[in-house]
């Protein structure tokens, strides 16, 4: 099983539990049918970064306030604000196939949902060989929701990032993002290298979760 | 006046604003509108200089001057707005030494936000907040409104539609587009010129987003489809970032360079965006000061309809357009539109579409239905599940044109005809809104018997059209199918005149194809062939069943002969795998139970279809089915059955129920009556994959859900829940964000139908959080929002 099935296995609940073959045919046809229509579309900008203290933290001329966020950044002065989508493409058919076959939807969401990390993974990866270059080192991305880093500065991000003109990201009132398959993050970048620092999912306190990578 | 010399000699516009702002120090996150006021001199000074550097129209600095994207205590958006204008002007009057004839273009951008359905800002809002901007840029004495940088045709449609109906001013659009030559909502280059063409703007074209360089492509592409001129405004390159900056590096004679290519290529206004300086638009009019007058462009003829992503053509290979969206004749869906089952009604949509239809019909009218509510909830709910054009196809005005408004693209309509009532009342929506007409060949004298005289009524509907500027290629020739069981000559006269009107006036048909055959057995044989001898004549498109076998094999079967299907791939595809004999679903022989305890529809189909042969469906239901989902329920909670499967399950077991509603409805027998739940998902939550899955799985236990969809205001779902009469309402939502929306529903409901219980789900609430905001139930999954339903409403 490559990565991405495995993660979307795991978005689905099955935990350690084996997926039958007929979810798996449904997973592999879902992959298949979103890698028609998905359109990956990522923008960022960089930003001057200051960590004063353990629960503040300073990017551009926005202010954060958020321990988890201040302890992934600091040591780091510099800080990317990114934006990524799947495109609106994918929303239109999760709705289509709302009315014809729900499991579909369930499942598209899922591999969505991990087509994005892969993609995103990806691209930081090749960022990261750039800025290495330059003398920096990446952190693991940390978007708004991530412990007590809060969703509403999904919203500062966007703008920061310019992403409605560049990408076609945008957020709702109620802080929901559009396209529904998107991503906000902040991304430091530090002279000095870390070494382990531990990355997304690993990274939350919430041990008993459900989707957990690795879970019990 | 501006639109006296746009297409005759070239006009330049200005170039960026941005980096000169940078330069005088305005701060990142600093709104620029404000600088209008705070830094007047400033911006006067930046006009002045592209005016200096030889600009024929300048833009305020009005981008993100509307009500959903300018939050600002301090100043209003009239005052913004009045001193932009008067900047531009002051730059004017110092920069222009020449006398020559300037113009200020008020500058209208996008909102930042989506529209409905993906989105939450609605058709309305966004139209009344273009609209605002638009009535103050007037005033202000703007001469001209120019809407830029737009990436979404609805929205653009919201603000051509807002400025064309609230001032007299011309109106530019030009819109962002990828090297791919798409919008980032998925629009391609026809589909935009035919919408802005259809709202008659004065010009179009693209901006932003790109280099020169990289427009030329995009351009070539829409120079093929526009007739209006077009402008072109690129950025000065691709942006690049160092040091926390982002720049442009395309220099001005490498700019300058590119911008003769493009207008030597027909573009008919040229300027600047992101990272273009008065020194880039100084040497764009250098380089191009011997061209200044623009060479005549021709009229284009294309005939196209279209959607928020996808155009159709008409006059080429023929089009299938899918009938089924109709009342006529079809008890179940008038059924559907009785009950306002919005969902059947789309699903014949989705239907069509996977059977090839290119565009489909829409036709909700029945006595005692408010048509111009459903026909408009139709036509935008389809377009948030289908990406095809549709056919508004109605006889009542106002039903036309409140669909015409909302609709997401150039239309087609269906239709006027040569009474002079109809046309008096179909041509102005067409002005308005744009659009491909259908035009009926029948008037006050009723239908000619010969192809002559529907010709002529052809030829007078085009003449009247002309009178409002609706050009020939928006005209689409209807010249009626008649029975051949009364009118033996039927078929013969209507195939004569369909040729008789593509030569006489080279406009595309169409034809309702099935009336054909009206009163005879067996018609589809009548009607494939019918439709094929259509086609040979010149028939563009066929109002057909594209659920139909016989009507798709003719169809194949034409392209592939008439070489519209290249080395026959299609009809190949289709037909490679027709020589086997139809057979039994792969798994063979399944216990209706199994079938559906496996999810696997279509076995649950067949064993369902045979079965109700020779069992009471209600017998099936009780000791196959419900045992079934009963099973598969167990053991989700028990965690060996996961989410899919129990969907999987799910998804069977309603087409099972589709199997025995049908053998029910057969034999005259109704369902019982079901106990109604209405579902939700709170105001301002966009995200009902929960909710759906709630509904899907109540409906498989017999209840009967009013789906309210989601971002429900409290007042909507109160007055239902009252209306319905209901016993239990579901919540659903996803963000914290949301969770008071929830509570204040429940609080109303409470106070309004203290009778009705309310029970609550989704990723961000619990037990606590439920009894906070005082729900009745919390579901911490799907299921138990089953068995509460079942314990409160069955027992």
């Amino acid at each position: 099983m490559d990565t991405r099935t495995k993660e979307a296995v795991r978005y689905l609940g099955y935990g350690r539990h084996a997926v039958d073959d007929t979810i798996m045919t449904l997973i592999e046809s879902s992959f298949a049918e979103l890698n028609k229509i998905v359109q990956y579309r990522i923008t960022y900008r960089i930003f001057e970064l200051e960590v004063p203290d353990s629960d503040n933290v300073k990017i551009g001329e926005l202010k954060i306030r958020s321990k988890n966020l201040a302890k992934n950044l600091r040591g780091c002065d510099q800080a990317v604000m990114l934006g990524a989508t799947l495109g609106i493409e994918v929303d239109f058919l999760m709705k289509r196939y709302s009315l014809t076959e729900m499991s579909r939807v369930v499942v598209l969401q899922a591999c969505a949902a991990a087509m994005l990390e892969e993609y995103l993974d990806k691209w930081q990866k090749e960022l990261s060989g750039k800025m290495r270059e330059k003398g920096y080192y990446l952190r693991p991305r940390f978007s708004p929701g991530y412990g007590d880093f809060c969703m509403d500065y999904q919203k500062d991000i966007l703008r920061m990032a310019d992403t409605a003109r560049r990408i076609g990201l945008s957020i709702t009132d109620g802080n929901m993002l559009t396209p529904s398959k998107s991503v906000t993050a902040v991304i430091g970048m530090s002279t000095e290298e870390t070494a382990c620092h531990r990355a997304g999912c690993e990274a939350c306190e919430k041990s008993d979760c459900m989707y957990r990578r690795s879970s019990v | 006046m501006i639109l006296e010399r746009l297409g005759k000699e070239l006009i330049y516009f200005d170039g960026g604003t941005g980096t000169l702002l940078q330069e005088k120090g305005m701060k990142p996150g600093e709104l620029p509108e404000i600088w209008n006021l705070t830094h007047a001199e400033e911006m006067v000074d930046i006009h002045r200089k592209y005016y200096e550097a030889g600009s024929d129209i300048v833009l305020t600095n009005t981008f993100g001057a509307n009500a959903l994207k300018f939050h600002s205590s301090e100043y209003s958006l009239e005052d913004i707005v009045t001193a932009a204008v008067a900047n531009v002007k002051k730059g004017a009057s110092l920069g222009v030494c020449d006398n020559r004839e300037v113009y200020t273009a008020l500058d209208i951008g996008p909102t930042g936000k989506l529209l409905k359905p993906m989105g939450d800002l609605s058709f309305e809002d966004a139209y009344e907040a273009f609209r605002e901007v638009a009535l103050y840029g007037e005033r202000a004495g703007a001469d001209l409104i120019h809407i830029e940088t737009m990436s979404d045709t609805y929205e653009v449609k919201a603000a051509v539609l807002a400025a064309k109906e609230n001032t007299k001013l011309p109106v530019f659009a030009t819109m962002i587009f990828d090297e791919k030559g798409k919008l980032l909502t998925g629009g391609d280059v026809p589909a935009v010129v035919a919408l802005l063409e259809g709202l008659r703007v004065d010009a179009l074209g693209i901006n932003c987003g790109m280099g020169p360089e990289q427009m030329l492509p995009v351009l070539d592409k829409i120079l093929e489809y526009a007739s209006v001129p077009v402008i072109v405004k690129p950025n000065a390159g691709l942006p690049k970032q160092k040091d926390g900056a982002v720049y442009y590096d395309v220099t001005p004679d490498e700019f300058a360079k590119v911008m003769r290519k493009i207008v030597e290529k027909g573009a008919s206004a040229v300027g600047g965006c992101c990272g273009t300086t008065p020194e880039h638009i100084r040497k764009m009019i250098q380089t191009t000061a011997d061209i200044r007058v623009c060479a005549e462009r021709e009229p284009k003829c294309h005939t196209i309809v279209s959607s928020y992503g996808k155009a159709v053509q008409l006059g080429g290979k023929p089009v299938i357009i899918g009938e089924r969206i109709n009342p006529t004749g079809k008890k179940k869906f008038r059924q559907a539109l009785k009950e306002h089952d919005v969902d059947y009604v789309l699903r014949e949509g989705i239907s069509q579409q996977d059977a090839g239809a290119d565009i489909l019909d829409v036709n909700v009218g029945l006595p005692d239905i408010d048509e111009p509510a459903l026909m408009r909830e139709i036509v935008m709910e389809l377009q948030s599940v289908t990406s095809l054009p549709l056919q508004i196809d109605t006889v009542d005005g106002k039903a036309l044109s409140a669909a015409m408004r909302i609709y997401n693209g150039k239309p087609m309509v269906n239709s006027v005809n040569g009474k002079q009532e109809s046309m008096d009342l179909v041509f102005p929506l067409i002005k308005r809104y744009g659009g491909v007409v259908v035009g009926l060949t029948l008037d006050e004298n009723g239908i000619p018997d010969t192809a002559e005289g529907r010709a002529d009524i052809a030829g007078k509907i085009i003449e009247e059209a002309k009178k409002y500027g609706i050009p020939r290629k928006d005209i689409v020739i209807d010249v009626l199918a008649m029975t051949i069981s009364s009118d033996p000559e039927g078929a013969k006269t209507t195939l004569e005149a369909l040729r008789m009107v593509r030569e006489r006036y080279g406009v595309c048909t169409i034809l309702g194809v099935s009336n054909i055959s009206f009163g005879l057995p067996f018609r589809p044989a009548v009607n494939s062939n019918f439709y094929t001898m259509a086609m040979q004549a010149g028939l563009s498109a066929g109002i057909i069943n594209p659920l139909s076998e016989d009507m798709m094999r003719s169809y194949y079967s034409f392209c592939a002969l008439m070489n519209y299907d290249k080395n026959c791939e299609t009809y190949i595809e289709r037909y490679s795998m027709q020589t086997e004999a139809l057979k039994t679903p792969a798994g063979g022989e399944i216990p209706l139970r199994t079938a559906i305890e496996k999810g696997l529809k279509e076995e649950a189909h067949h064993a369902a279809s045979l079965l109700v042969k020779t069992q009471e469906p209600l017998f099936i239901i009780n000791e196959q089915m419900i045992p079934a989902l009963d099973a598969v329920g167990k053991g989700f909670e028990k965690g060996t059955v996961f989410l899919p499967q129990l969907l999987m399950s799910a998804d069977a077991a309603k087409i099972a129920f589709a199997v025995l509603k049908d053998a029910l409805e057969k034999s005259g027998k109704t369902e019982q009556k079901k106990e109604k739940i209405v579902l939700a998902t709170v105001k301002g939550d966009i995200h009902d994959i929960g909710k759906n899955i709630v509904k899907v799985l109540l409906e498989n236990y017999s209840f009967h859900v009013i789906d309210l969809g989601k971002d429900v205001s409290p007042e909507v779902i109160v007055e239902t829940a009252v209306k319905e009469d209901v016993k239990l309402v579901g919540l659903s939502a996803l963000m914290t964000t949301t969770v008071g929306s929830m509570e204040d529903t429940i609080k109303l409901l409470h106070e309004r139908k203290p009778d009705c219980r309310v029970m609550v789900g989704g990723a961000v609430l619990s037990q606590e959080y439920a009894d906070m905001i005082g729900a009745d139930f919390y579901g911490k999954d799907a299921m138990q929002s089953v068995y509460y339903a079942q314990n409160l409403l069955k027992e």
